[in-house]
């Protein structure tokens, strides 16, 4: 009886498909036992980047395996995880996501971090928790998934200890989130007691309790996607938070619970929620918009913004539970995050370089006449800005078209309307970061300190532009890969 | 009998976690959520399952309330005027009530939710015994082994995020004396 138990066991973890759909999860975790086995051998510490960069491109290159392979390995596991196409392409930008955060905290922290080998750490478990995410096909996987996510990052927004903000984001992090998990299991709890199973295709909302227990695990998630009346603690995060992980908790956290929320959750909704959902979208729309218009502070600002963004996201999730077919509105997910993630890492970074160089306050007078002393990061910033807004030639225009194009679809041209009228309330607060920019004077005799940039910094400005230019001009890379 | 005793204990359960909440003195907190565990373990033991009752005592009960006593006792919080110096605020009155109303309108979520229509029925498929030890082993290196191989990095990364959360900050300047140099090396070039 034993040994049969055990055949079955190792039958199933040697299995070619489960070893091809954990690869990629495997190198990054191989990556972070050797970063930290790298910083107590001092013969090894100069190479610890090479670990890093090591394990994340080999963990794309795995995604690309699955992406690439004639037959995807599929529900494994006994169902509990899934590796095709789509999780691959969302874990490619996850790893994308990381490796561009990574780079910025170079630039960011310089040499005298302590504790710079935990923090890389910490930062290198972030993408493995995404990829049990969007990967769950049961909700024990996605709540591994979302403690793996969720607790290095409650780490790192603390990580600045010395600093009241830092630790006050931490702490209100930490909190807030334990307390959606709890709602988490609560409805976990409630959707067991209804089904008696926690894999996800077989929960089938049809009673009041399944009902309940997916509402409870969709405000869980709200709360991690910051979307009303869930987003109360953004803005206070968001600002405390050391700027590069700011960006983590932007985009990576964001991606992650999006694209669980969207691959797998939406299918499960009946079709009577779509309204609920819209109009809960658009007045986190409506919220993100209007705070972000009276903010000076830039993080504070990019922080309604992604309020904003994340309602324009939740629209998909209200076209796909209409529709009842979700395979459009994942494709414009996956193409608005894109988007979102290469213009909100590369405006978060660029911040997090002029607070490096010696921008105490992350004001927009910061920023006054940056143009004449620092053209390159203006005009980065400005095109971040404007894809942000959503002018045509950028990522953003294409994601939000691909959004508005969905909801079309589903016959909802209402919520369309006034979708896109909100995303031209926040040109206004885009184009004032622009205008400050390019067309105020520089102030007098404060000169910043031209300190020697890192190398790292300026290819992920780099790369972020390229890639903000390249998901507005040419689609047809990305969006061959969907099909 | 068995549905005495249930609700018995479920009673017993309630009025600890009632207590929890409501003793002035953490050490009485402490004790009483003690209480509840115990309740909710022998519950667990009704209903069959001996391995969960055993790891609810030994973990819960044991290590971890030991813990709990443990930083009590070691930061001296006996009285809730201390626990407030060191908080800076308190729990007690009208932030304590609606923390409690928060936590009873979520219980209420649970029981509408529940409504009168459905019945709990157990899934035929999970009929064999889940307190069968084998079966629950078998299950946690199966179907579950790579939630179980994540949990191992979820750990790991919980541990790292407090020991630098917790640690005393080494210095990077050399002869400096580690004890009297102040922890504001936190990567900020002053301006």
């Amino acid at each position: 009886m034993i040994t049969q138990d055990l055949v079955q066991v190792f039958d199933m973890l040697s299995e070619p498909a489960a070893r091809m759909a954990t690869a990629p999860m495997l190198a990054l975790a191989v990556g972070v036992a050797l970063y930290l086995l790298c910083e107590v051998i001092d013969l090894l510490r100069t190479a610890r980047p090479i670990v890093f960069l090591g394990s994340i491109a080999l963990s794309i290159f795995y995604e690309l395996r699955i992406l690439q392979a004639d037959s995807a390995p599929g529900a494994v596991f006994d169902g509990t995880f899934i590796a095709d196409g789509q999780t691959a392409l969302w874990g490619i930008l996850f790893l994308v996501g990381t490796l561009l955060v990574w780079a910025y905290s170079v630039g960011y922290y310089r040499e005298n971090l302590p504790f710079k080998a935990e923090y890389d750490a910490l930062i290198l478990c972030t993408p493995v928790g995404m990829m049990l995410m969007v990967g769950a096909n049961d909700l024990i996987v996605f709540f591994v998934g979302l403690e793996l996510l969720s607790m290095p990052l409650y780490a790192l927004a603390a990580f600045r200890r010395a600093k009241i903000e830092s630790v006050e984001a931490g702490l209100k992090y930490f909190l807030l989130g334990s307390f959606s998990s709890a709602l988490f299991l609560y409805g976990a709890a409630l959707l067991y007691a209804n089904g008696g199973t926690l894999a996800l295709d077989a929960l089938v909302a049809e009673s009041n309790l399944a009902t309940t227990g997916v509402a409870l695990v969709a405000a869980s998630l709200f709360f991690k996607v910051s979307v009303f009346p869930f987003h109360l603690w953004v803005p206070d995060v968001y600002q405390g938070s050391p700027t590069p992980i700011t960006a983590l908790m932007a985009t990576g956290a964001k991606a992650g619970a999006f694209s669980f929320l969207i691959v797998r959750l939406t299918p499960l909704l009946p079709p009577a929620a779509a309204q609920t959902v819209a109009v809960i979208a658009l007045v986190t729309m409506a919220l993100g918009n209007l705070g972000a218009l009276v903010q000076r502070d830039l993080k504070r600002m990019l922080a309604y913004s992604g309020i904003a963004h994340a309602g324009t996201l939740l629209l998909v999730v209200a076209a796909g539970v209409a529709l009842g077919d979700t395979s459009g509105g994942e494709q414009a997910a996956w193409y608005y995050m894109g988007a979102y993630l290469f213009t909100a890492t590369g405006a978060f970074g660029l911040i997090s370089l002029l607070e490096a160089d010696g921008a105490r306050f992350t004001n927009l007078d910061a920023l006054r006449g940056l143009a004449h002393s620092r053209p390159g990061i203006a005009a980065a910033l400005s095109l971040f800005m404007l894809s942000l807004g959503g002018i045509p030639a950028t990522g953003g225009f294409l994601g939000k078209w691909f959004v508005f194009a969905e909801l079309v679809r589903a016959d909802m041209i209402g919520v369309a309307v006034l979708g896109a009228l909100f995303t031209v309330v926040a040109l206004g607060y885009y184009l004032r970061v622009i205008a400050y920019l390019w067309m105020e004077p520089p102030p007098e005799g404060a000169a910043l300190s031209n300190t020697q940039r890192p190398l790292t910094a300026g290819l992920a400005t780099v790369f972020c532009c390229l890639g903000v230019l390249a998901m507005g001009l040419l689609p047809a890379l990305f969006l061959d890969r969907m099909n | 009998m068995a549905d005495t005793l249930f609700y018995i204990l479920a009673a017993g359960t309630l009025a600890c976690g009632m207590g929890v909440v409501t003793a002035r003195m953490p050490l009485f907190s402490v004790l009483s959520l003690l209480g509840s565990l115990f309740c909710l373990s022998a519950i667990y033991l009704l209903s069959g399952f001996q391995f969960l009752a055993a790891t609810q005592l030994l973990v819960y009960a044991g290590a971890i309330m030991v813990l709990f006593l443990f930083v009590i006792m070691l930061l001296n919080l006996g009285d809730e005027a201390e626990l407030q110096g060191h908080l800076g605020f308190s729990l007690s009155g009208k932030k304590g009530l609606i923390a409690g109303a928060t936590a009873l309108s979520l219980g209420l979520v649970g029981v509408v939710g529940a409504g009168y229509s459905t019945p709990f029925v157990a899934n035929p498929a999970y009929e064999r015994g889940v307190d069968d030890l084998n079966a629950l082993a078998t299950v946690l290196f199966s179907r579950y082994a790579l939630p179980f191989e994540a949990a191992s990095l979820l750990l790991l990364a919980t541990m790292i995020g407090v020991i630098t959360l917790a640690k005393r900050q080494r210095t990077t300047d050399a002869g400096a004396h580690p004890q009297s140099a102040p922890p504001s090396t936190d990567g900020e070039t002053a301006a």
